[in-house]
């Protein structure tokens, strides 16, 4: 593929209507290999031919073994080319942010000493490539109204759709979160690795930024894409980028919300071994239910039994894979609180 | 000497993981040393080894002062150093973005928390550490600026140079970072390579440590005065980056003295062998640093100029 260079537009106009969408292909960050090859970060814009309204960044692909958004973007880039009259805004797609990584399904950029580019923003313009890259993209989306990033459990967790805030700036943006119809909304804790992601580093810039989470599922991404989809297209409405169908937006009071660390439930391992999940994911499950089992396969042996430590929802849940003590195996949110 | 489990990560596949710290003399915990904890500080992990040795000699010949006692953990990877990983593979996790760490949370968390546990309660704190770059320092102490640092102690170690860093937001999770914020005084020792065995940088890095120990007061032993440490900060370091992508061929290595304008090294295009640049040095001063792998991308840091 090379459309990815440069400045590519084009208009998508149905009969009958006045109004046209552009779409421009532009680069945002590019460095350049010792092989004839370059590290590009791409970014596609839709945005109406009168210009004006809001602007929406979606990034995905920050984590290279998390593909869930790149059928995300390509499903809200269809429906806009689909229906041009019904766009009213600027919506900034980047689907590559790790695009090495990606190509390697590798998480961390695999350069060097291989960095977790999520925790190397807001970056630096003279820094290393990736700094300099994280700076870039930094600058390419301050300023907008709203940036979305997406993630995915990786091949190892299946997860609700959440939205996760950092709980500094959860209250102002808790609203608006609901326009994105997530079945469950988190108030990340305030630890400093944050400040060095895409989205805490955005907010402490000004710009207001959320993750969205959502199940991997490879085999069947067309089973988990499109509740994310239909929220992207819900809270393109709420912001006046969209005036078509979408599904109605989500009432605050229905959506499950973790506030606090009393609301939310760990689960860990504490032994090792291979887990076994049950199928929990997105149930209510009450205290004392099996969530799993770790198993020993030399021995014949179950080594732990995995029980629900409190009644709650369980929206996040490890898949069938090695283990050791300590590993994440859930999160529920409480029923009750602590 | 006194060999501790620090902690013990089980494993189902493999054999457990113990990280141990290896402890001299009785009283006050007056110093530890940590080598490796990603998995390819192969010459941490090595300095260290050669610590213990040493300290187990001078113990055995009465040379812990009364009182004092110190501790070295030469890895708290082993698993990964084993399979050549530099992360903490089953998570692909650096342990040293996850301090103070969390008893209950993921392995790597709980890992750094153990270690943390027992690190915070020492007066001084020595991380042999590595760049998150492949490539060779001008052996040297490095400390965070949180306004905790104690730079002139740092001269003790008698290495040329004392690195005084302004930490970026990312450093908050290292060791380094919050064994200052606990109260230790806490240095990083840059002991020349990483992936593989320096022994004249191994050399130098043991003997700053054994210097800083009898600087201390910790141990008894005899020793050659180090060099006059000079201070430096972030403002004294210019670096040197490629506007071309391509294989390095350098000219000029580390602890070089280099003249402004002077060549340092090509950039080449890597199939036709044709210069796609020439790297030269700003300013007159000393390479504190050259990245040593075979290849750049565009706007790689290769070297560090010090112009003091």
């Amino acid at each position: 593929m090379n459309n990815r260079g440069g400045v590519a537009s084009s208009l998508f106009e149905r009969e009958g209507f006045r109004l046209a969408v552009i779409k421009e292909i532009s680069t945002v960050a590019s460095v350049a290999m010792p092989l004839g090859e370059n590290w590009t970060v791409s970014r596609c814009r839709y945005s109406p031919e009168d210009g004006g309204g809001a602007r929406l960044c979606i990034a995905t692909g920050i984590h290279g073994d998390e593909m869930m958004g790149q059928l995300v973007i390509y499903a809200i880039a269809q429906r806009i080319m689909k229906e041009p009259e019904h766009l009213h805004g600027v919506v900034d797609m980047y689907p590559m942010l790790n695009p090495i990584g990606l190509d390697m399904g590798e998480r961390l950029v695999p350069f060097s000493t291989r960095l977790d580019m999520n925790r190397a923003f807001p970056g630096v313009p003279d820094g290393t490539p990736l700094e300099a890259m994280c700076y870039s993209i930094m600058q390419d989306m301050l300023g907008a109204d709203l940036v979305l990033d997406i993630h995915a459990g990786t091949m190892k967790k299946s997860e609700l759709y959440q939205v996760r805030m950092h709980e500094t700036t959860a209250e102002r943006m808790l609203s608006g979160a609901a326009d994105l119809c997530p079945q469950l909304i988190w108030y990340v804790p305030n630890k400093p690795a944050f400040n060095a992601t895409l989205t805490g580093a955005l907010n402490a810039a000004g710009t207001l930024a959320l993750v969205l989470e959502a199940d991997e599922r490879r085999r069947r991404p067309y089973v988990t894409t499109p509740a994310v989809i239909e929220g992207i297209f819900c809270k393109m409405k709420a912001m006046g980028i969209w005036s078509g169908e979408t599904i109605a937006p989500r009432r605050l009071e229905d959506i499950p919300m973790v506030r606090s660390e009393e609301e939310l439930c760990r689960v860990s391992a504490t032994k090792p071994g291979v887990y076994v999940p049950e199928n929990c994911t997105g149930r209510e499950v009450e205290r004392g239910q099996l969530l799993g089992i770790v198993i020993d396969a030399l021995n014949g042996e179950k080594v732990e039994e995995i029980l629900a430590p409190a009644a709650g929802l369980v929206f996040s849940q490890r898949s069938y894979s090695a283990v050791y003590p300590g590993t994440l195996l859930a999160r529920l949110c409480r029923k009750e609180r602590v | 000497m006194k060999k501790d489990v620090i902690f013990t990560v089980e494993s189902y596949f493999r054999d457990d993981m113990n990280i141990m710290g290896y402890r001299f003399g009785k009283g006050e915990k007056s110093c530890v040393v940590l080598g490796a904890l990603r998995g390819d500080e192969v010459q941490q992990l090595y300095v260290c080894a050669r610590l213990v040795a040493f300290l187990r000699e001078i113990e055995r010949d009465g040379g812990i002062m009364p009182g004092k006692s110190v501790m070295v953990v030469p890895t708290a990877i082993g698993l990964s150093m084993n399979t050549g990983s530099r992360l903490w593979a089953p998570e692909n996790m650096d342990i040293n973005r996850r301090f103070p760490g969390d008893a209950q949370g993921a392995t790597t968390e709980r890992i750094a928390a153990a270690l943390f546990d027992k690190l915070k309660a020492y007066k001084y704190g020595v991380q042999l550490t590595s760049f998150y770059q492949p490539g060779s320092f001008v052996p040297h102490v490095r400390m965070m600026e949180t306004g905790r640092q104690n730079p002139e102690l740092g001269c003790e170690f008698g290495l040329p140079y004392v690195y005084v860093r302004t930490p970026r937001i990312s450093d908050q999770t290292t060791l380094n970072y919050c064994w200052q914020m606990a109260g230790t005084q806490a240095y990083s020792l840059y002991a020349g390579k990483t992936q593989e065995i320096d022994e004249a940088a191994a050399d130098q890095t043991l003997r700053a440590i054994i210097r800083f120990l009898n600087g201390r007061g910790v141990i008894r032993s005899d020793m050659t005065p180090g060099q006059k440490s000079a201070v430096i900060t972030n403002e004294d370091i210019m670096t040197v980056a490629s506007k071309s992508a391509g294989l390095l061929r350098r000219v000029k290595h580390a602890g070089a003295h280099v003249r402004r304008g002077e060549q340092l090294a090509f950039v080449i295009n890597p199939q036709d062998g044709a210069v796609r640049e020439v790297l030269k040095t700003p300013a007159t001063g000393m390479l504190f640093f050259m990245q040593d792998g075979p290849f750049v991308t565009e706007n790689s840091p290769v070297f560090q100029i010090l112009s003091k």
